[in-house]
Protein backbone atom coordinates (compact mmCIF):
# COMPACT_ATOMS: atom_id res chain seq x y z
CA UNK A 1 0.00 0.00 0.00
CA UNK A 2 1.25 3.40 -0.90
CA UNK A 3 0.52 6.06 1.09
CA UNK A 4 2.84 8.76 0.00
CA UNK A 5 2.17 10.86 -2.56
CA UNK A 6 4.38 10.27 -5.75
CA UNK A 7 6.45 13.56 -5.61
CA UNK A 8 7.32 12.65 -1.95
CA UNK A 9 8.95 9.44 -3.30
CA UNK A 10 12.10 11.68 -3.94
CA UNK A 11 12.88 12.99 -0.21
CA UNK A 12 11.34 9.47 1.66
CA UNK A 13 13.86 6.99 0.61
CA UNK A 14 12.07 4.13 2.94
CA UNK A 15 8.52 4.08 2.82
CA UNK A 16 7.17 3.60 6.35
CA UNK A 17 4.28 0.55 5.89
CA UNK A 18 2.26 2.19 8.73
CA UNK A 19 -0.64 -0.18 8.36
CA UNK A 20 1.35 -3.37 8.53
CA UNK A 21 3.71 -1.69 11.17
CA UNK A 22 0.52 -0.76 13.45
CA UNK A 23 -0.90 -4.48 12.92
CA UNK A 24 2.19 -5.93 14.12
CA UNK A 25 2.43 -3.94 17.35
CA UNK A 26 -0.98 -4.49 18.38
CA UNK A 27 -0.27 -7.64 17.97
CA UNK A 28 2.68 -7.54 19.85
CA UNK A 29 0.83 -5.40 22.92
CA UNK A 30 -1.95 -8.32 22.98
CA UNK A 31 0.83 -10.70 23.28
CA UNK A 32 2.28 -8.88 26.24
CA UNK A 33 -1.45 -7.88 27.35
CA UNK A 34 -1.70 -11.93 27.43
CA UNK A 35 1.78 -12.51 29.47
CA UNK A 36 0.97 -9.84 31.95
CA UNK A 37 -2.61 -11.33 32.98
CA UNK A 38 -0.84 -14.65 33.23
CA UNK A 39 1.49 -13.30 35.83
CA UNK A 40 -0.97 -11.26 37.76
CA UNK A 41 -3.67 -14.68 37.44
CA UNK A 42 -0.45 -16.40 38.82
CA UNK A 43 0.34 -13.89 41.62
CA UNK A 44 0.38 -16.16 44.69
CA UNK A 45 1.37 -19.47 42.91
CA UNK A 46 4.24 -20.63 44.70
CA UNK A 47 6.88 -21.01 42.64
CA UNK A 48 5.80 -18.66 39.75
CA UNK A 49 8.29 -16.38 37.78
CA UNK A 50 7.16 -13.57 36.54
CA UNK A 51 7.51 -13.47 32.56
CA UNK A 52 7.80 -11.10 29.64
CA UNK A 53 7.69 -10.97 25.45
CA UNK A 54 10.65 -9.30 24.52
CA UNK A 55 10.69 -5.60 23.45
CA UNK A 56 9.20 -4.80 20.15
CA UNK A 57 12.52 -3.10 18.53
CA UNK A 58 13.78 -6.95 19.19
CA UNK A 59 10.34 -8.05 17.01
CA UNK A 60 11.06 -5.44 14.10
CA UNK A 61 14.70 -6.43 14.17
CA UNK A 62 14.05 -9.97 13.31
CA UNK A 63 12.07 -9.98 10.45
CA UNK A 64 13.71 -11.54 7.80
CA UNK A 65 12.60 -13.85 5.05
CA UNK A 66 12.08 -17.49 5.67
CA UNK A 67 11.66 -20.37 3.33
CA UNK A 68 7.82 -21.45 2.43
CA UNK A 69 6.32 -24.01 3.51
CA UNK A 70 4.45 -26.09 0.44
CA UNK A 71 4.14 -29.31 1.69
CA UNK A 72 2.60 -30.64 5.18
CA UNK A 73 6.15 -32.25 5.88
CA UNK A 74 7.77 -29.05 5.99
CA UNK A 75 8.80 -27.14 9.13
CA UNK A 76 7.00 -24.05 9.38
CA UNK A 77 8.76 -20.62 10.65
CA UNK A 78 7.08 -17.76 10.50
CA UNK A 79 8.73 -14.88 12.22
CA UNK A 80 5.71 -12.67 12.12
CA UNK A 81 3.08 -14.60 13.75
CA UNK A 82 2.50 -13.72 17.29
CA UNK A 83 3.55 -17.69 18.29
CA UNK A 84 7.08 -17.11 17.36
CA UNK A 85 7.87 -14.16 19.73
CA UNK A 86 9.73 -15.52 22.46
CA UNK A 87 8.60 -15.21 26.41
CA UNK A 88 11.10 -15.10 28.97
CA UNK A 89 11.79 -14.65 32.72
CA UNK A 90 11.65 -10.99 33.74
CA UNK A 91 14.05 -9.16 35.99
CA UNK A 92 11.40 -8.55 38.50
CA UNK A 93 11.28 -5.91 41.53
CA UNK A 94 10.91 -8.33 44.22
CA UNK A 95 11.23 -12.19 44.81
CA UNK A 96 9.15 -13.62 47.83
CA UNK A 97 9.88 -16.91 49.86
CA UNK A 98 7.55 -18.91 47.82
CA UNK A 99 10.11 -17.88 45.11
CA UNK A 100 7.45 -15.98 43.29
CA UNK A 101 8.53 -13.18 41.40
CA UNK A 102 5.76 -11.51 40.28
CA UNK A 103 5.20 -8.02 41.58
CA UNK A 104 2.11 -6.64 41.87
CA UNK A 105 2.86 -2.72 41.22
CA UNK A 106 5.42 -3.40 38.33
CA UNK A 107 2.37 -5.65 36.72
CA UNK A 108 0.24 -3.05 36.51
CA UNK A 109 2.58 -0.47 35.53
CA UNK A 110 3.33 -2.41 32.75
CA UNK A 111 -0.07 -3.32 32.30
CA UNK A 112 -0.67 0.59 31.73
CA UNK A 113 1.75 0.86 29.27
CA UNK A 114 0.42 -1.47 27.31
CA UNK A 115 -3.00 0.10 27.41
CA UNK A 116 -1.51 3.54 26.31
CA UNK A 117 0.35 1.92 23.66
CA UNK A 118 -2.66 0.42 22.58
CA UNK A 119 -4.67 3.46 22.40
CA UNK A 120 -2.38 5.27 20.72
CA UNK A 121 -1.75 2.30 17.91
CA UNK A 122 -5.63 2.17 17.34
CA UNK A 123 -5.80 6.76 17.46
CA UNK A 124 -3.31 6.62 14.82
CA UNK A 125 -4.69 3.78 12.44
CA UNK A 126 -8.02 5.64 12.81
CA UNK A 127 -6.65 8.83 11.94
CA UNK A 128 -4.78 7.27 8.68
CA UNK A 129 -7.72 5.49 7.53
CA UNK A 130 -9.55 8.90 7.75
CA UNK A 131 -6.95 10.49 5.80
CA UNK A 132 -7.01 7.79 3.23
CA UNK A 133 -11.09 7.85 3.09
CA UNK A 134 -10.97 11.23 2.01
CA UNK A 135 -8.42 10.91 -0.47
CA UNK A 136 -11.33 7.94 -1.97
CA UNK A 137 -14.12 10.21 -1.63
CA UNK A 138 -13.07 13.36 -3.08
CA UNK A 139 -11.38 11.79 -6.29
CA UNK B 1 -3.78 -20.72 18.11
CA UNK B 2 -6.26 -18.57 20.39
CA UNK B 3 -6.35 -14.29 20.20
CA UNK B 4 -3.85 -12.93 22.81
CA UNK B 5 -6.48 -10.86 23.50
CA UNK B 6 -9.29 -13.33 24.32
CA UNK B 7 -7.05 -15.78 26.01
CA UNK B 8 -5.96 -12.83 28.39
CA UNK B 9 -9.54 -12.75 29.79
CA UNK B 10 -9.68 -16.72 30.17
CA UNK B 11 -6.10 -16.31 32.33
CA UNK B 12 -7.66 -13.73 34.08
CA UNK B 13 -11.25 -15.17 34.57
CA UNK B 14 -8.65 -18.12 35.74
CA UNK B 15 -7.17 -16.02 38.11
CA UNK B 16 -10.79 -14.60 39.71
CA UNK B 17 -11.88 -18.29 40.17
CA UNK B 18 -8.85 -19.58 41.89
CA UNK B 19 -8.98 -16.41 44.16
CA UNK B 20 -12.78 -16.52 44.81
CA UNK B 21 -11.59 -20.02 45.82
CA UNK B 22 -9.51 -18.87 48.46
CA UNK B 23 -12.13 -16.39 49.26
CA UNK B 24 -14.42 -19.60 50.28
CA UNK B 25 -12.02 -21.60 52.34
CA UNK B 26 -10.99 -17.72 54.37
CA UNK B 27 -14.81 -17.60 54.81
CA UNK B 28 -15.24 -21.15 55.77
CA UNK B 29 -12.48 -20.50 58.72
CA UNK B 30 -13.58 -17.83 59.83
CA UNK B 31 -17.45 -19.32 60.43
CA UNK B 32 -15.90 -22.47 62.38
CA UNK B 33 -13.72 -20.16 64.04
CA UNK B 34 -15.72 -21.56 66.98
CA UNK B 35 -16.79 -25.23 66.30
CA UNK B 36 -15.72 -27.55 69.22
CA UNK B 37 -16.64 -31.15 68.17
CA UNK B 38 -19.35 -32.69 70.08
CA UNK B 39 -17.87 -35.79 71.43
CA UNK B 40 -16.11 -35.16 75.13
CA UNK B 41 -12.33 -34.71 73.99
CA UNK B 42 -13.01 -34.72 70.36
CA UNK B 43 -10.78 -32.66 67.50
CA UNK B 44 -11.97 -29.38 66.87
CA UNK B 45 -13.10 -27.78 63.14
CA UNK B 46 -9.51 -28.14 61.82
CA UNK B 47 -8.56 -25.05 60.10
CA UNK B 48 -8.01 -25.68 55.80
CA UNK B 49 -5.45 -24.01 53.57
CA UNK B 50 -5.77 -23.52 49.62
CA UNK B 51 -2.67 -23.88 47.31
CA UNK B 52 -2.12 -22.85 43.85
CA UNK B 53 -0.27 -24.30 40.87
CA UNK B 54 0.13 -22.80 37.44
CA UNK B 55 -0.15 -25.37 34.83
CA UNK B 56 -0.01 -24.57 31.34
CA UNK B 57 -2.67 -24.30 28.87
CA UNK B 58 -2.07 -25.74 25.49
CA UNK B 59 -4.82 -23.77 23.62
CA UNK B 60 -3.81 -20.79 25.14
CA UNK B 61 -0.26 -21.13 25.23
CA UNK B 62 0.12 -19.23 28.09
CA UNK B 63 0.60 -20.55 32.11
CA UNK B 64 -3.04 -20.87 34.14
CA UNK B 65 -3.66 -20.92 37.36
CA UNK B 66 -6.05 -23.16 39.30
CA UNK B 67 -6.44 -24.55 42.58
CA UNK B 68 -3.80 -27.30 43.48
CA UNK B 69 -5.42 -28.54 46.71
CA UNK B 70 -7.43 -27.56 50.18
CA UNK B 71 -5.60 -28.79 53.19
CA UNK B 72 -5.37 -29.53 56.80
CA UNK B 73 -3.77 -26.95 58.85
CA UNK B 74 -1.82 -29.34 61.16
CA UNK B 75 -1.27 -26.95 63.97
CA UNK B 76 -1.88 -28.18 67.47
CA UNK B 77 -5.14 -27.45 68.29
CA UNK B 78 -5.12 -24.66 71.72
CA UNK B 79 -7.26 -26.24 74.86
CA UNK B 80 -9.34 -24.17 76.86
CA UNK B 81 -11.04 -24.90 80.43
CA UNK B 82 -14.85 -25.22 80.18
CA UNK B 83 -16.29 -27.82 82.34
CA UNK B 84 -19.93 -27.28 81.02
CA UNK B 85 -18.92 -27.78 77.35
CA UNK B 86 -20.08 -30.90 75.74
CA UNK B 87 -16.34 -31.88 73.98
CA UNK B 88 -14.98 -31.02 77.40
CA UNK B 89 -12.26 -34.05 78.48
CA UNK B 90 -12.47 -35.37 81.87
CA UNK B 91 -10.34 -32.76 83.19
CA UNK B 92 -12.63 -29.69 81.51
CA UNK B 93 -10.40 -28.97 79.14
CA UNK B 94 -12.10 -28.41 75.45
CA UNK B 95 -10.29 -28.43 72.37
CA UNK B 96 -10.84 -24.91 69.88
CA UNK B 97 -10.57 -24.54 66.80
CA UNK B 98 -6.73 -23.51 65.11
CA UNK B 99 -8.15 -20.67 63.24
CA UNK B 100 -5.89 -17.50 63.83
CA UNK B 101 -8.31 -14.69 62.74
CA UNK B 102 -5.67 -11.93 62.40
CA UNK B 103 -4.20 -14.32 59.81
CA UNK B 104 -7.30 -15.37 58.38
CA UNK B 105 -8.29 -11.49 58.19
CA UNK B 106 -4.35 -11.00 56.68
CA UNK B 107 -5.52 -13.66 54.07
CA UNK B 108 -8.77 -12.30 53.05
CA UNK B 109 -7.09 -8.83 52.11
CA UNK B 110 -4.65 -10.03 49.91
CA UNK B 111 -7.48 -12.35 48.21
CA UNK B 112 -9.45 -9.13 47.63
CA UNK B 113 -6.07 -7.45 46.02
CA UNK B 114 -5.53 -10.12 43.82
CA UNK B 115 -8.87 -10.18 42.68
CA UNK B 116 -9.09 -6.47 42.44
CA UNK B 117 -6.15 -6.72 39.75
CA UNK B 118 -7.38 -9.54 38.20
CA UNK B 119 -10.93 -7.64 37.44
CA UNK B 120 -8.78 -4.43 36.42
CA UNK B 121 -6.87 -6.75 34.13
CA UNK B 122 -9.99 -8.11 32.75
CA UNK B 123 -11.16 -4.61 32.01
CA UNK B 124 -8.62 -3.19 30.53
CA UNK B 125 -8.58 -5.99 27.73
CA UNK B 126 -12.05 -5.60 27.03
CA UNK B 127 -11.42 -1.62 26.48
CA UNK B 128 -8.58 -3.15 23.71
CA UNK B 129 -11.03 -5.23 22.31
CA UNK B 130 -13.58 -2.11 21.34
CA UNK B 131 -10.95 0.08 20.53
CA UNK B 132 -9.81 -2.05 17.74
CA UNK B 133 -13.62 -3.09 16.69
CA UNK B 134 -13.68 0.63 17.06
CA UNK B 135 -11.63 0.76 14.06
CA UNK B 136 -14.18 -0.53 11.46
CA UNK B 137 -16.53 1.95 12.63
CA UNK B 138 -13.99 4.70 10.78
Amino acid sequence: MQLYHDGLESTVTSPVYLFDLASRQANWLAARQTTISGNIANANTPGYRAKDVEPFVDILDKTKLTMAATDSGHIGFDASRPESMKVKKADTWDTVYSKNSVSMEQELLKAGEVDRQHSLNTSIVKAFHRMLMSTVRTS
Amino acid sequence: MVDPLIASTKLSSAGLEAQSARLRVISENVANAQSTGRAPGSDPYARKTITFKAELDRTLGASSVSVKEVGRDETPFPTEYDPGNPAADENGMVKKPNVNMLIEMADMREANRSYQANLQMMKQVRAMISATIDLMRG
